[in-house]
């Protein structure tokens, strides 16, 4: 970002900005992984195996 | 999650910090804006309310690595520390990432706080030991700024307390993808005694790094959380 794309209402803005949300975020929803990613994993962790144990189960809907 | 125009503005401008101070964990030098001051520096009111997003983590490289902060680095940390003074009811987050910018201040040789005696009154730590290994994980990664080798504070005290709490939650994190929490989760590993040896930190934080280093706060967290295992002198 250039310093001419800067206006004074962003300026503005971010002095009423509440930082609440930057610091003190909800977790993010999480995104389970596919078993591409997996074997990746697999590659990289050599001998240990705690994070290629089964994922843990997702909460039931309704 | 849809950000707002400002929320996205500012949290470009955290990035662009993150990146720097990642920056100097790799080769040394001022964490703010390395190279000199660019023609894009954002207006001082962001920068101002960047720098108390990113916390204590501006003079981390000098923490670390033992070099002296620039004096525009301590001047930006302590106008942030001073603009952003958090409410009596703020969360614990809010309240400890503020307290650590104090301490790191004063670690850094700022004479600051009551008296120019330190960085006050440690905030409540009570929820340490309340809360979910989850919920735990979650709130020490966005407080990984004072996950410093050395740091003897109430924060540090629970999270060892919970070092195994913490190796389930970097486990959970990776498997959520949450890039930011794991590589916060996975530097405070780095500092805490008694981490599972079957976690595998070193392959976990390699992973992590991986998948998420494009993001500079992610690829910050990586980069100190090596720094810390290697052994950096304290």
């Amino acid at each position: 970002m250039t310093a001419k794309e800067w206006t004074i209402d962003e300026v503005a803005a971010v002095r009423e900005v509440d930082l609440e949300e930057a610091l003190d975020p909800a977790e993010p929803d999480g995104v389970y992984r596919d078993s591409r990613q997996c074997a990746a994993l697999a590659l990289q962790s050599g001998s240990t195996t705690l994070l290629l144990s089964p994922p843990t189960p997702r909460p039931k809907k309704g | 999650m849809e950000q707002s125009g400002t929320s996205a503005l500012l949290q470009g401008v955290v990035q662009d910090l993150a990146s720097g101070v990642a920056a100097a964990l790799r080769g040394g030098g001022p964490a703010v804006f390395p190279g000199g001051v660019p023609p894009e520096e954002p207006p001082d009111g962001i920068l101002i309310a960047a720098v108390r997003v990113l916390g204590a983590d501006l003079l981390l490289p000098h923490v670390l690595l033992h070099t002296p902060p620039a004096e525009r680095e301590v001047t930006l940390l302590r106008r942030a520390v001073d603009a952003f003074t958090p409410a009596a009811d703020a969360a614990p987050t809010v309240r400890w990432s503020h307290w650590g910018m104090s301490r790191g201040l004063h670690t850094a040789g700022v004479r600051y706080g009551p008296a120019g005696g330190g960085p006050g009154a440690e905030p409540d730590a009570g929820w340490l030991d309340e809360t979910s290994w989850q919920a735990l994980t979650h709130r020490l990664a966005v407080l990984a700024a004072l996950a410093v080798p050395g740091e003897d504070c109430a924060l540090a005290r629970g999270a060892q307390r919970r070092v195994v709490d913490v190796s389930r939650g970097f486990v959970r994190a990776v498997r959520r993808r949450d890039w930011r929490q794991a590589a916060g989760a996975g530097r405070w590993l780095a500092v805490l005694d008694g981490v599972p040896e079957t976690l595998g930190l070193g392959s976990g934080l390699d992973f992590v790094e991986l998948m998420g280093g494009t993001d500079p706060v992610v690829d910050l967290q990586v980069r100190a959380a090596r720094l810390i295992r290697a052994g950096v002198p304290v």
